[in-house]
């Protein structure tokens, strides 16, 4: 198993390939169908900072946050996929979901040296590896809110690297 | 109904509830165990022992074994001299929100009218109580006794079950291999196989329904049909494998009930690619 620690830079991707099983570490964003779309925006507006949000070398965990805890939700859902490109020039550098992906985003994963990672919905073992939550933005959107979590050790596979899937 | 009677239907089906969302049955283990013991592809393999690694910290902690703690489906047995009155109905309804609060289940109930419901405008309900249970299914048995099944059932597997008709042909394999190919295509898109494939086959959607949630309730990994275990194994020759990363496990069982059928050249199918934690139940005699 190899171990990433966020944030993450671009020679740690280097030695990432598909069909890697890894730890990850640190902290995460989490985000999903509801408030990437709206990430974007405040790329698109400069307002990224102002949002208390710096997404260099950062990992986006797509998922709710609610008291049940965090598990993937499909990353191939229309705001969700759509969402990987920008926020991968935008500095994200690994994205952590479930299900497969479309070439086009595997091919914008590679432009920004970005990866994707699939994580198994295993709620209860994440929860005991989960060390902090906060909530970071858009707090109207309840479980769906941008959270920030620093995690230990959650388990993952590269599903996705350097122009190459694992599907 | 007194007091102390409704509160101990509150208390077990409160207890039964956290149960079904927590805690896999050792039928179910073994079958993982076995899975482990098959597979042959390393990431396959870790992927099993991970959610069996789930199941051992769910069950210690009566904690969700995923974060989508789903939808609560009540199934009771009622055998030849017990009785089920409004006032049980009601402890029961009581019990499985008492239960979502201590699971705790994921607070997606949506608030508001039939429209708000559908686009969702109407907001989230903070409670975790406000997912509300489905009707409830009373079966007749022969057995005296009244006891309640609680099934949790998530959200993946319904985006990819499909209830629709089959032109049986009058052949067996028709039907089966119809209920291959929908499965097949189901499991790949499901994500999070392992699969229990859950089937119903009645006279008409409702009755194919009730019959697949039957399926579910009277499960056993460890007891499969010769039908139920040609379907497993043919779906598994897709080689889909556990969260869609390929291998010899994409399915883990075929949970099938075929209920009365009519003159006709159609049967009713309903066919559910239950996810890698299904059927999430628990059982208790109230």
């Amino acid at each position: 198993m190899k171990k990433i620690v966020t944030p993450i830079t671009d020679e740690a991707i280097n030695e990432i390939a598909v069909g890697d099983m890894v730890y990850l570490s640190g902290y995460i964003y989490t985000g999903r169908d509801a408030v990437l779309p709206k990430v974007l925006e405040l790329i698109e507006s400069d307002g990224l900072e102002k949002a208390g949000i710096n997404l260099q070398g950062s990992v986006i965990f797509h998922t709710a946050v609610s008291p049940a805890g965090v598990g993937p939700t499909s990353s191939n859902k229309l705001e969700i996929e759509g969402s990987i490109p920008a926020l991968s020039k935008a500095g994200v550098k690994l994205h952590l979901g479930k299900g497969e992906l479309s070439s086009k985003t595997i091919e914008e994963l590679d432009k920004y040296n970005s990866v994707y990672a699939v994580i198994p919905p295993v709620t209860a073992l994440l929860e005991s590896k989960t060390l902090e939550r906060k909530l970071v933005a858009f707090p109207e959107l309840g479980m769906e809110a941008l959270h920030l979590l620093k995690v230990d050790s959650f388990p993952a596979i590269i599903a996705a690297a350097h122009g190459k899937s694992i599907y | 109904m007194t007091m102390k009677q409704q509160e101990m239907i509150i208390n077990k089906i409160k207890d039964t509830l956290v149960r079904a969302g927590s805690t896999f049955r050792e039928d179910q283990k073994e079958a993982y165990r076995q899975a482990i013991k098959k597979e042959t592809l390393p990431r396959a393999k870790w992927v099993l022992e991970t959610i069996l690694e789930d199941a051992e910290v769910a069950e210690k902690n009566r904690s969700p074994l995923c974060d989508d703690t789903g939808i609560p489906h009540v199934f009771l047995e009622v055998g030849p001299n017990k009785s089920v009155t409004g006032a049980d109905l009601e402890a029961i309804r009581l019990g499985v929100a008492e239960g979502l609060r201590e699971l705790p289940g994921r607070p997606m109930g949506i608030k508001g009218d039939d429209k708000q419901r559908l686009d969702q405008s109407g907001g989230l309900d903070e409670d975790s109580a406000g997912v509300l249970p489905a009707p409830i299914l009373i079966k007749q048995v022969e057995e005296d006794v009244l006891r309640a099944h609680v099934l949790m059932l998530g959200g993946g597997p319904a985006i990819r079950g499909i209830t629709h008709r089959v032109f049986h042909k009058h052949s067996v394999s028709v039907v089966t291999d119809e209920i291959v190919k929908r499965a097949s295509e189901a499991v790949a898109l499901l994500g999070c196989s392992p699969c229990a494939l859950s089937v119903g086959i009645g006279r008409s959607q409702f009755e194919a329904s009730s019959l697949m949630i039957e399926a579910m309730v009277y499960s056993n990994f460890a007891v499969q049909s010769d039908l139920e275990k040609k379907i497993t194994d043919k779906v598994n020759e897709s080689n889909v494998g556990p969260l869609g990363l390929k291998g010899a496990t994409s399915v883990l069982a075929t949970f099938m009930k075929v209920g009365p059928q009519r003159a006709s050249g159609i049967r009713v199918v309903c066919m559910r690619p239950s996810c890698c934690f299904e059927p999430r139940m628990a059982s208790v005699e109230l």
